[in-house]
């Protein structure tokens, strides 16, 4: 098991290091130049010119390349050009505030999720049941920018039950809003996939002998549909959670949430390089780390799985 | 011998979610893309412009909101939401139809190679797709755009850069196992050339899920063009655009929340008539290996 996290963790440097290839390329490409950025509009083309040379803009493309890379390999990220801080406090900054939202989210996605499904279940081809897998047909349909927006309208503006953007303490009344925006288009996923994995144990001869010896219905629910059917469960959550990350961008900058999404937008408006190199960087790390911890989960819930 | 009353209950109920919902969303699909197409013959000018409009002897100033003249309402410069909103469908369902079909080309050749081709040239290709696959999307997007500038041509190019990975993954799979059939073999031994088997015994024999994806795949497209038009990284006004019309009704969401509203619950639909269309697909065909395929439609 270690072994194969080990190899998992360093299948990831050529990945990296083709990422930032990629970056590398597109933002060289990027019309506008960095210094005149750094410098302002109404710079001395002396400053700019000082700017250039200081920041090393005037070397050979592939001198910048490989320099950039042996930056990032000592973990140095370079400054902003915007604020002028080292990138690596920025992302200390706004990483934690991605993690809280992205945490929410999936919570609450997974909660309401696997509650919807267990209903559904439970319930099966009754009202309940129907309501649930209409809508959960449905929420996969929304476009997250617009939902966002709507749910803007009705909860802060109409009812003025909570803030319609921006950053408190964490996990106060603002995370509300983004996270259930995050939370709603996997919600009808994973109570379908709850739903198809519980009908199925539902159907094995043990739950019947559970029944049979006069269990009451929840109690089998906890005690044997639930932990047999979690394979599915957690497999989609895993996923699904990597599916939330992707969304992020778009949340954060909608509510102004100070994340990783929104420095990295941020970045890429005012053509912030460092910054937006650093910021991919740091998404794609997350993701994969994410992968990692769920094919390894996996592996921790059905044990018949070996990672060697 | 789980059979019982309570499955043939089930019955009619799924039979009629299979074969219906997915010709509801035909049909939905079909009135979107007449409504696009005769867009011009059927709605007025998107671009016209009304400061002041007299209603029950008083002067009242835009944003009108929904009346019989301006189905969805007005924006704030009194230009019809309806028209605009048709004229937008177009572009949308444009987008969707080209970064699908560019995608799917592109991923689909670059599947067949490396799933066919020796293991040196598969490595090449899946190194590539790990590489693509692990930006976040939404960033790639905007970057590439930023890169190329805005515009239609340009977003369809960004969109389908990021989209091509999947559908190499996807194909690949299929070519591994269909390359290991006897018939690809009896190919092999009458003296066909390697792109021959390719394209006429492989690749035909992958069409299901191939398919399959290009349906799935479509939703996603249209909604993350919408999604880099409402952050400006899009296509960009006047051309009547979902994403860009929403974006412009944010600063509207008080007084008159049709503007943004409207929108985008016809992209909703459409965009849920296409998921439609691709579960149905999917129940057709049954390729199980392309359900995943779609799995980026709502990220946006």
């Amino acid at each position: 098991m270690l072994g194969y996290t080990i190899r998992r963790l360093l299948q990831f440097v050529p990945i990296l290091i083709g990422l930032v290839t990629v970056l590398f390329a597109l933002l060289n490409i990027l019309p506008g130049d960095p210094a005149r950025m750094m410098a302002g509009p109404f710079a001395d083309p002396d400053v700019v010119k000082t700017i250039r040379e200081e920041m090393g803009f005037d070397r050979p493309l592939w001198i910048q390349y490989l320099d950039n890379l042996w930056d990032l390999a000592r973990g140095e990220f370079g400054r902003s050009y915007q604020s002028r801080r080292p990138i690596l406090k920025d992302i200390l900054e706004v990483f934690p505030k991605t993690v809280q939202l992205a945490i929410a989210a999936e919570l609450t996605s997974a909660l309401m999720g696997i509650w919807l499904g267990v209903i559904a279940a439970t319930r099966r081809n009754g009202w309940a049941d129907r309501l649930i897998m209409t809508i959960a047909a449905l929420n996969l349909s929304f476009p997250l920018f617009w939902l966002a927006l709507m749910l803007q309208i009705v909860f802060a503006v109409f009812w003025r039950l909570l803030p319609p953007s921006g950053y408190g303490s964490g996990f106060d009344s603002f995370i509300i809003l983004p996270a259930v925006t995050l939370a709603l288009p996997s919600l009808g996923l994973l109570a379908r996939i709850t739903r198809a994995a519980l009908l199925e144990i539902m159907g094995e001869d043990y739950i019947r002998t559970a029944r049979a010896k006069g269990l009451r219905g929840p109690l089998v629910m906890r005690r044997h549909i639930l932990p047999n059917a979690l394979i599915p469960i957690v497999t989609t959550i895993g996923t699904d959670f990597v599916r939330l990350l992707g969304g992020i961008p778009i949340i954060e900058v909608i509510f102004v949430w100070p994340g990783i999404g929104k420095y990295a937008y941020d970045a890429l408006v005012f053509r912030d390089l460092p910054a937006l190199q650093a910021s991919v960087i740091v998404l794609a790390v997350s993701v994969s780390l994410v992968n990692l911890v769920v094919d390894l989960l996996y592996a921790f819930i059905n044990p018949r799985i070996r990672y060697v | 011998m789980r059979s019982s009353i309570r499955e043939f209950a089930t019955f009619d109920w799924r039979r009629f979610r299979q074969a219906r919902l997915p010709l509801v969303g035909v049909g939905v699909i079909l009135v979107f893309v007449l409504l696009a197409a005769l867009a011009p013959f059927i709605v007025s000018d998107p671009t016209q412009i009304e400061m002041r409009r007299e209603q029950d002897g008083e002067t009242i100033t835009p944003p009108f909101p929904p009346n019989p003249r301006n189905l969805f309402g007005t924006d704030q410069l009194g230009r019809d939401i309806f028209a605009r909103v048709v004229f937008g469908l177009r572009t949308s369902l444009i987008v969707g139809i080209l970064v699908r079909g560019l995608s799917m080309v592109a991923g689909t050749m670059l599947g067949l190679i490396s799933g066919y081709f020796p293991k040196a040239v598969d490595d090449v290709i899946m190194r590539i797709t790990d590489i693509m696959l692990a930006f976040p999307v939404i960033l790639l997007a905007m970057t590439v755009t930023a890169v190329l500038g805005p515009g239609l041509v340009t977003v369809c190019v960004a969109l389908a850069l990021v989209a091509w990975p999947d559908v190499a993954r996807l194909v690949r799979g299929q070519v591994l196992a269909v390359r290991e059939q006897s018939y690809v073999e009896s190919a092999r031994c009458v003296g066909a050339g390697n792109w021959r088997i390719l394209l006429r015994h492989v690749l035909p024999n992958c069409m299901g899920p191939i398919i399959v994806a290009f349906s799935m795949g479509i939703p996603g497209a249209i909604m993350y063009e919408a999604g880099l038009s409402f952050f400006g990284f899009g296509i960009q006004p006047p051309t009547p655009n979902l994403g860009s019309i929403i974006s412009d009704g944010r600063g509207y969401i008080t007084v008159a929340p049709w503007y943004p509203g409207f929108p985008g619950l016809v992209l909703t639909l459409l965009v849920l008539s296409v998921n439609l269309v691709g579960d149905g697909l999917i129940d057709v065909m049954n390729p199980r290996a392309a359900r995943g395929v779609g799995s980026g439609h709502s990220a946006a």
